[in-house]
């Protein structure tokens, strides 16, 4: 792991870097983060990564002086995710279609009603805090973590999600609705076992 | 108290964006370096089109009009109905290898067809029978286990 801080968004009003290794490390934690969240996968996501690089190299003369390097390097990085995601999902649908009829995370488990907080883990300290939210979103079913991820993290509106995974608006809507709802439900009972756990 | 749809939202939306991105591995900047060094220690014919040497851009160009011309030609030819006569005199010199290499092929479908139709019809369908149980056995182990060692974990 990286000694330096992360870079989460691109750094605006920068002067883009000249050199290319220089160029990798301001942008590889935002690269990387894109990926893993979207592919739930860490060697995967190196993989990725490590292609959006490549192409980024393709293209330094122009990258290494555009104010806009982080956006494309963002969707360079979120294209080739739902590229690999849409791959593996055909090579591997006859074995996945029998594991999980998919009401999702959660669907089993009795709804459980929550206080809104402002936050599920005010007192947290950041590692601890994405390693729960991390997990969180892994127990979710692919075709609702992956457009929850694309809109909150990404920031990608909905029709734009629903072109990318070429399924209906109606569907995104619902999914991320849903994704929402069980991410809410896992996260309020990861917050409960936290605070129990620290009393 | 249920939180309404917005809220929802917000309180999702708030919690996942306090989350602090993940760190790249340290062997990420290393593998993508090494990558940059062996795309550019490739040979040339190995590389996209665009950084090929001008010579063989040119070759590579007159080799394909060659293969499109002797496409056309072919085409032509059959739906002359396979009638080479007209063929044969203008490109009985320039061609004279396409004789050869006919003959050649001519007797190895021939030897083909007499080990076939030496095989008794019993071991061709037993043969048959085989290889697809093989596959379907081999397709089961495979489900069996993707669903045992992956798709559970």
């Amino acid at each position: 792991m990286n000694d330096e801080p992360p870079v989460q968004t691109p750094p605006s009003g920068l002067i883009p870097p000249a050199d290319f290794t220089t160029f990798m490390r301001a942008y590889q934690d935002m690269v990387y983060s894109t990926a893993v969240r979207l592919v739930k996968n860490e060697a995967q996501a190196e993989d990725i990564s490590q292609e959006v690089f490549l192409k980024a190299h393709e293209h330094f003369d122009n990258l290494s002086t555009s104010p806009t390097a982080g956006g494309w390097l963002k969707t360079v990085a979120t294209n080739l995710s739902l590229n690999h995601l849409s791959r593996y999902r055909n090579r591997w649908r006859f074995f996945s279609e029998f594991r999980r009829d998919d009401g999702g995370a959660g669907a089993d488990e009795p709804e459980i009603e929550f206080a809104a907080p402002d936050t599920f883990f005010s007192g947290v300290d950041a590692e601890e805090r994405r390693s729960l939210v991390e997990e969180a979103l892994a127990k979710l079913p692919e075709h609702q973590r992956v457009p929850l991820v694309l809109f909150h993290f990404e920031e990608m509106p909905y029709d734009e999600i629903a072109r990318k995974l070429r399924i209906s608006l109606a569907k995104v809507k619902t999914d991320i609705l849903r994704a929402r709802a069980a991410l809410a439900q896992i996260l309020a009972r990861s917050a409960n076992r936290h605070e129990n756990f620290n009393a | 108290m249920k939180p309404s749809p917005e809220q929802l939202e917000q309180i999702i939306h708030e919690t996942l964006r306090s989350v602090p991105a993940h760190r790249a591995p340290h062997s990420l900047e290393a593998r993508v370096l090494a990558a940059i060094e062996a795309r550019a220690a490739r040979p040339w014919w190995r590389q996209s089109f665009a950084q090929w040497p001008m010579a063989a851009r040119v070759a590579f160009v007159i080799a394909s009009a060659g293969v499109a011309k002797l496409v056309l030609m072919a085409t032509v030819w059959v739906m002359a109905g396979f009638d080479g006569a007209q063929y044969a005199s203008a490109f009985s010199t320039q061609f004279a290898w396409i004789d050869t290499a006919s003959a050649i092929m001519q007797g190895i479908a021939d030897f083909c067809g007499t080990v076939y139709r030496g095989i008794p019809p019993l071991w061709l369908y037993g043969g048959l029978a085989f290889v697809a149980t093989m596959y379907a056995a081999l397709f089961g182990l495979g489900a069996a286990a993707y669903r045992t060692l992956y798709a559970n974990r």
